[in-house]
């Protein structure tokens, strides 16, 4: 009995370590098959056709970065002020101005040939592998970001609070299957 | 030697133990498959735990309490010489125990207070810090799940190791009863109505942190 024990606890600290290396090899698995995907011929989807040069590759991959962390960086103000418990309007406004603009700029962020392949990104290559629904994901949460940027715009606080929850759903939505793990 | 069945361990103690073990496989488990709301009700789960547990190492039953097997090098030093009779965390598995509950408290201290990195989910202490204190917490909210497994680790390879001896430690945190020499001191075991008003407190205390912690001014 007590060997049951010793031994359910020793599985279950095992399936910590197996679930770990499990999606690193899932990791890898993907990533070659984007290094296959990169070599395909370029086509005119609303993504970027043709795959840039290396350095370019690396400066669209860190200029996109930058701008989902920017992006983040509102969400994380937005979210701050509104469960401050006295929201200013203004700040508001500032954070879902940010957040519309930076929301347009996704399907765009994102040629062929900027995948983890590539170089250090979180981008997965579902991306570009499920392209139709990775832009379908995108444009709902332009939508949920300018609905609520609208909102603010109006002065309508009210409106922000109950649409903060659609933006969040939307940011998710496209974040659970198209991008991997903190470094 | 002739040994008895005998009380160790009492119920609230084992509801600890395997309850903490859960839910810190439970925290693992939901915050690695993006149910960030699910692991935040983990956590709140292992505060209430936590604060338990410490309220009944002051007034529960006597291997439960601190005062009972918390004890200077000295002790540790005789239990290591093979010169220490009782039951309950033996002066060297008491520094185990107090290293475990330290590190988890420490992680659940620092998920109180983080952010997750997009501004979906808010530790329910976030807003008494910046942005970057909440950000900075959650990386080393991150980093320090190591040092739990690490000293999770240890826990189970001293179970391991005192099994190889002929000691077991495992059926007793289940069954509450262990075979003890005759003319051990048996366990002194703590009132029921006590425990439930620990359990009560920790409940309260979680909730007022879950909100927030709120000042008390009306």
């Amino acid at each position: 009995m007590r060997l049951i024990g010793v031994a359910a606890i020793g599985a279950a600290l095992l399936l910590v370590s197996c679930g770990r290396s499990k999606s690193e090899l899932a990791n890898n698995t993907q990533g070659k098959t984007a290094t296959s995907g990169a070599v395909t011929p370029p086509n005119n989807m609303a993504l970027l056709a043709t795959a840039p040069p290396k350095d370019q590759a690396l400066k669209i991959t860190h200029d996109r970065h930058e701008a989902m962390e920017g992006l983040g960086k509102a969400m994380k103000n937005l979210h701050r002020e509104l469960e401050s418990g006295k929201p200013d309007i203004n700040v508001v406004r500032a954070q879902t101005a940010t957040m519309a603009a930076a929301a347009a700029k996704i399907p765009g962020m994102f040629p062929a040939g900027t995948g983890p392949d590539v170089g250090r990104t979180r981008a997965k290559p579902e991306i570009w592998a499920k392209k139709d629904l990775f832009i379908q994901k995108s444009k709902d949460y332009l939508a949920a970001a300018q609905a609520i940027d609208a909102a603010a715009k109006a002065g309508d606080l009210n409106k922000v609070m109950a649409l903060h929850e659609n933006v969040d759903k939307a940011c998710k939505a496209c974040h659970d299957p198209f991008r991997s793990p903190e470094h | 030697m002739a040994t008895t069945k005998q009380p160790v361990w009492d119920l609230p103690v084992r509801l600890f133990h395997w309850l903490l073990a859960a839910l810190i496989l439970f925290s693992w488990w939901s915050v690695k498959n993006h149910h960030t709301d699910w692991h935040m009700w983990s956590g709140f789960g292992i505060v209430t735990l936590l604060i338990f547990r410490l309220l009944w190492g002051f007034v529960g039953s006597s291997t439960a309490r601190f005062s009972s097997f918390v004890r200077g090098p000295r002790a540790i030093g005789d239990y290591w010489r093979g010169r220490w009779a009782g039951i309950g965390h033996n002066p060297l598995g008491a520094l185990s125990v107090i290293a475990l509950l330290g590190v988890v408290a420490v992680q659940a201290g620092l998920g109180m207070i983080s952010e997750d990195e997009d501004g979906l989910y808010l530790g329910p202490l976030a807003g008494l810090v910046s942005t970057d204190t909440s950000d900075k917490a959650r990386d080393l909210h991150e980093l320090w799940f190591n040092v739990i497994l690490g000293l999770i680790a240890l826990h189970l390879i001293a179970i391991l190791f005192y099994r190889i001896r002929g000691k077991k430690l495992t059926l007793p945190m289940i069954t509450g009863r262990a075979d003890l020499d005759p003319g051990t001191e048996p366990m002194r075991r703590g009132k029921w109505w006590v425990a439930l008003i620990c359990l009560g407190v920790a409940f309260g205390f979680t909730r007022w942190l879950v909100a927030g912690a709120p000042p008390f001014s009306p």
